[in-house]
Parts: C-alpha cells; sequence; structure tokens
C-alpha cells in the first residue's frame, strides 16, 4: 500500500455513503409508502419515464462503460492499463446494483418482471432482450470480479470471462439505445445513431469514473501513485477521454442542429430543450469544457484537470441522459385538450431522493469491495 | 374470423364527451384517465379560429407496437383482433405507454390527472386501486383480460367492451344498439353516441356496416406512418386532416 493510498480512508467513503443511503432511502421509502408512484411527477399526461428511469440507464451504461474500459487490458492486452481493470469491475458492479435498485422501486411489479420477463420469450421486444442480456452481464461481472480478487474461479480463464463480459457490456448498451432508438412514434428518439450515440456516452462515463475513483483511492493526489498509473492518467487514457467526448459532442451538436433545422412533428421539442439553461451546462460545462482540459496538453497531464474533467463529464451525462429521456416524451400524443403543446416535467423530491438512493448506494458496495480489497492486500 | 373495428364518423360527431362518460362507467375509469376521450384542437387566432375535436378510443392496430415492445407478453391481441393487456403478467415497465402512437394506456398509481384526486374519497382494497361508485359487478371483471377496476402497478386500456363483444352472437357483422339482438353486445361509446357518429362491426365482413362506410366513404386511419394499422377508422368528409399538426398551429 502506497503512503497516498494510506492517507485515504475506505471507511469513511463508507461511512459518508452509508449515511447518504440511510437518510435518502429512508425518505423515499417513506413516500412511496404512503403515497406510491403518486410521489412522483410522472403522469398519463405524455411523461411515464421520469428520472428514475434516467437514473437507472445512467448507471447502467456507467457500468458497461467500466467494462470497456478494463476490456482495453483483458480483451486487448494492452498492458498499461492493467491497473484500472480490477477498480472498474468493482465500479462496474457498484453502479449496476446502485441502478437496478432505483429500477425496482420504480417498476409497478418488479418482483413479478423477475418471474416473467425472463421466461416469456417475447423476442420482439428490446425490454426483453435487456432484461436477458442484463442477468447474464451480472452474472460474468461477479465471476470476474471473483477471478480477478483470487477468491474463486470458474475454471474458464480470465480472459475468457473479460471477453464474455465485453460482449455482454456492448449488447447491454446498444440494446439499451434501441430501447429508444426503435421507437419510430418519437421522431426525437428515433433512429439507427442512437444505440450508436449510447455506446459512446457510455465509454466516456466508463473513464470519467475510472479517473474519478482512481483518484478518490489515492485522496485525490498523484503524489504516491506509481508512475505507470500517473503516466496512464495523464497519457493514453487523457487522450482518449477527449477522443470520445469530442466524438460526443459531434453527436450532441448534430443531434441538436439537425432537429431545430426539421420542421417534423415530433422534433419541436429541440426548440425547447436549447433555450433552457440546462443544455448549455450540459454542452458546455460538460462536454466542450472538459474536452479542452482533456484536449490541451498542458492540462491534461495535471491531477486537477483530470479530476475535474471527470467530474464534469459525469454530471454533463447525467444531464444529457435526462435531456434525452424526458426530450422524447414531451410531446404528448392524443393525450387530450389539457396536454397541447408539450409537456412539461420537473422530478418530484421522491426522484431526486432515488437519485441520491442510487449515488449512495452504488458507493456503499464500492467501498465496501475496496475496503474487502484492502484487508485481502493488507 | 372476425376482426373488430369501429368507425368514427367526424361529421357527425358533436364531441359532446357522452362516449368518454359511457366508457368511464362502463369501465370504472378515473375521471381524466379516460380510455375513450375526446380531444379538443384550436388553431389560428381570434377571430380566424378553427376548433375540431376527436373521439380517439384505442385504435386496436393490427400491428400493434404495445404488443411488439411488452416483455412479458401481457399485452396481446385476441383472435378478434382486440388488444387486451393481462393484468396478472404485466410489471408495470410503462414501455407500451411510450411505444403506443396514440396515447391510450394509462398507469393509473400516479398522480392523478385531474384534481382532486378521486381515490382519495373512494380508496381501493387489496389490490384495486380505488373503488368507484360505479363499478361493474364483480363477476365481470376478468383481470387477465384487463377487464374491472384497474389494479395498483399495471397498465390499462380500452378492451372494446370486451365483456360484451365477446359474448355477441357468432358470425353478426355488425354490433349496434339499433338491433335488440345486439344492443347489450355493443361498446358502451357506440351505444350512447347521440348522433350516432360510431359504428362497431366485423372489418373483414363486407357486408357489415362498417366496411361499407370504409369503401363508400373513404375511411381513413390515423398516423398510418406508424405502420401499426388502426382498426379504428375515421370519415372526415376528406376535406381536412383528421387532426391539426401541432407543429401547423405555429406560424412559419
Amino acid at each position: 500500500m502506497t503512503t497516498a493510498q494510506a492517507t485515504f480512508k475506505p471507511g469513511l467513503h463508507l461511512a459518508v455513503a452509508a449515511v447518504g443511503l440511510i437518510i435518502a432511502a429512508g425518505y423515499a421509502f417513506s413516500q412511496l409508502a404512503g403515497a406510491g408512484h403518486a410521489s412522483f411527477n410522472t403522469t398519463n399526461l405524455g411523461v411515464v419515464w421520469g428520472l428514475p428511469v434516467v437514473v437507472y440507464d445512467y448507471f447502467l451504461l456507467t457500468s458497461t462503460g467500466l467494462v470497456l474500459v478494463a476490456s482495453l487490458s483483458l480483451v486487448f492486452g494492452l498492458r498499461d492499463f492493467d491497473p484500472l481493470v480490477e477498480r472498474c469491475i468493482r465500479l462496474a458492479i457498484a453502479g449496476l446494483v446502485g441502478g437496478v435498485a432505483v429500477l425496482f422501486l420504480e417498476l409497478g411489479h418488479p418482483f413479478r418482471a423477475l418471474l416473467t420477463a425472463p421466461f416469456a420469450l417475447q423476442t420482439a421486444s428490446p425490454l426483453f432482450w435487456k432484461i436477458l442480456c442484463v442477468g447474464a452481464y451480472t452474472v460474468v461481472l461477479v465471476l470476474l470480479a471473483l477471478d480477478l480478487s483470487g477468491r474463486g474461479t470458474v475454471g474458464v480463464g480470465r480472459r475468457t470471462l473479460g471477453i464474455a463480459a465485453t460482449a455482454l457490456a456492448l449488447l447491454v448498451t446498444l440494446i439499451a439505445g434501441s430501447v429508444y432508438g426503435m421507437m419510430a412514434m418519437r421522431p426525437f428518439w428515433f433512429g439507427g445513431e442512437t444505440p450508436v450515440a449510447f455506446l459512446i456516452e457510455s465509454f466516456i462515463g466508463g473513464i470519467a469514473f475510472t479517473v474519478f475513483f482512481t483518484y478518490l483511492a489515492y485522496g485525490f493526489s498523484d503524489a504516491g501513485m506509481p508512475a505507470g498509473l500517473k503516466a496512464l492518467l495523464g497519457g493514453p487514457l487523457a487522450k482518449l477521454h477527449a477522443a470520445v467526448i469530442a466524438l460526443h459532442l459531434m453527436f450532441v451538436l448534430g443531434r441538436a442542429i439537425t432537429g431545430l433545422w426539421s420542421n417534423a412533428e415530433g422534433l419541436q421539442v429541440w426548440q425547447y430543450i436549447t433555450a433552457q439553461p440546462l443544455f448549455y451546462v450540459g454542452l458546455l460545462g460538460g462536454t466542450v469544457l472538459p474536452l479542452i482540459l482533456m484536449a490541451m496538453p498542458s492540462t491534461r497531464t495535471r491531477a486537477s484537470a483530470q479530476i475535474v474533467a471527470a467530474l464534469l463529464v459525469m454530471i454533463g451525462l447525467l444531464i444529457s441522459r435526462y435531456e434525452f429521456i424526458i426530450g422524447g416524451q414531451q410531446v404528448p400524443m392524443f393525450k387530450g385538450s389539457w396536454a397541447s403543446g408539450l409537456v412539461h416535467y420537473a422530478p418530484s423530491p421522491t426522484e431526486w431522493a432515488l437519485l441520491v438512493v442510487a449515488v449512495a448506494l452504488a458507493n456503499v458496495v464500492y467501498a465496501l469491495a475496496e475496503r474487502w480489497s484492502s484487508s485481502r492486500n493488507g | 374470423m372476425t376482426k373488430w373495428g369501429m368507425v368514427i364518423d367526424l361529421e357527425k360527431c358533436t364531441g359532446c364527451q357522452a362516449c368518454t362518460t359511457a366508457c368511464a362507467m362502463e369501465n370504472n375509469r378515473l375521471p381524466g384517465e379516460n380510455w375513450q376521450d375526446v380531444l379538443f384542437y384550436h388553431e389560428g387566432t381570434y377571430p380566424n379560429v378553427n376548433l375540431s375535436w376527436l373521439p380517439r378510443p384505442c385504435m386496436h392496430c393490427e400491428n400493434p407496437s404495445c404488443v411488439a415492445v411488452c416483455p412479458t407478453k401481457a399485452t396481446w391481441k385476441t383472435e378478434d383482433g382486440v388488444v387486451l393487456v393481462d393484468w396478472n403478467k404485466c410489471i408495470g415497465c410503462k414501455y407500451c405507454m411510450i411505444a403506443c402512437p396514440y396515447g391510450v394506456r394509462f398507469y393509473m398509481d400516479e398522480k392523478a390527472t385531474i384534481e382532486p384526486d378521486t381515490r382519495a374519497a373512494f380508496p381501493g382494497d387489496g389490490t384495486r386501486s380505488w373503488n368507484p361508485p360505479y363499478r361493474m359487478p364483480d363477476a365481470m371483471e376478468d383481470p387477465s383480460k384487463g377487464i374491472g377496476i384497474q389494479p395498483h402497478g399495471v397498465v390499462s386500456k380500452c378492451t372494446f367492451c370486451y365483456h360484451k363483444i365477446s359474448k355477441a352472437p357468432k358470425g353478426v357483422a355488425d354490433l349496434d344498439e339499433a338491433n335488440p339482438a345486439t344492443r347489450e353486445h355493443t361498446p358502451a361509446c357506440v351505444r350512447t353516441c347521440a348522433p350516432k357518429a360510431r359504428y362497431f362491426g366485423d372489418l373483414d365482413n363486407p357486408e357489415s356496416r362498417v366496411s361499407q362506410l370504409i369503401a363508400d366513404k373513404g375511411g381513413v386511419r390515423l398516423k398510418e406512418e406508424t405502420g401499426n394499422k388502426p382498426q379504428v377508422y375515421y370519415l372526415s368528409g376528406g376535406g381536412a386532416p383528421v387532426v391539426p399538426g401541432q407543429r401547423s398551429n405555429k406560424k412559419a
């Protein structure tokens, strides 16, 4: 264990996350127990998938993105990325737990979903494939984590598990995009580029979370970081981060500009979105600024710039996911005279609490894994 | 095989909402969450304003996107062409609500569309989300077909009054309230329509009134571009689109 790692206390991380989880989950459960889903601001007027679905997809794609980052070493053999693998897989599991927990609180019958969806064989539904693939992805992730920790092995080899996890991560991400991209009746979502955009966003998220939590493990300082890891974070990973953020920026601008230009029914939501300050917070703060920080040689080698860029990307992606999912539902479909124009939505306190639940739960799982790893190594 | 369908004559419809009310009474609907609704649109600015309206039940599509996206096969299509929800299988994921181009599906656990929330005055017991004072007899309820008082955590939709039409005499071409033999089997919205703007019958029977009206008066379907192929046809007189686009209301 390095000096810097010694200064960081996984126990403190765990305690803070646990307190956050208790407070947020306590509030959310009390609201859900009393008012049920009426404590959400989603309604039958149009926006039926609100912030909880945004949170679920955000954490799911973050999880798959982390596996894609790990695949650089596990599958493609880039040895420079070896130090990141174990943390990426731990974070991927933590993110998955946080996201799926919130989804369970959003569904009408979550346990019925577990029992019926995998066996319904509704092959025409992207959600059927998503549920199936997320299930397989979870199992493979756990096996891979056990293999990496040296506590268990299924005898198929780490690379095989890595390839399986990567393939499933790709599938889950592309299917998650198809859930929206296949909806021809919602032009804001529809299109073959949607799954590709999800893949890019997933990868950026994976890199950002990797960078942030690696620095967290070293007390937000590169002073005690091994030279190889420091060089990786300030070199190839930062360049890769910049390249993928640039791709994401092109997708965002491309979609916004074509959406604003088009007269097609359903795309008028772009005029609303681009008139909101949130769009520019996400675009400038969550995309352009981190791109500049990671593209400029003078800043991308600095730990503080990498941490800030990672944090901005994490927030920017959440905004982007929110605008995408909510925006696609804002044009009402035959919902009556009281719902003309665009449907407006703002998350309720319960929905915000579920975001905190996801963040806190993922951090609890991750901090427990870190403690477990520290005790094993120490 | 019978393929039930509906024709709505917009030149006769007065927008009185009797169909909406009849549907709500027949199917235990919460106010504002109407399986059958009449939507109002206005175009232009005073004094050049056009008010139009559109009665909108579930379209019971030939190729229903709601059936395709349902991960548990809770939404299904009967042999006689009616799209139903099995409340015993529905997981409340609401993907069908996302995929329906016509906005005809309802998840009742959320905030009430119209305040005050009537459910507070008539709270549900057990799985029922509420206990409406005008509820249908318990014996008529069939959760496997989405008929009855909507339970918690599931999505519901218009059933074409399946509890009535499924008991109609075999081989009948039309279900018409004017015919004593089919009166009790006619959907509530059709039966109550004062200007007789609604017709219900077998789309696969060329002798049915609905088939003849579609052929003679040029029946059109909503959002043909989606490929869902609704089994609800509109007679608009051919002079104007059935529904004005939202963007058509805006100045260029």
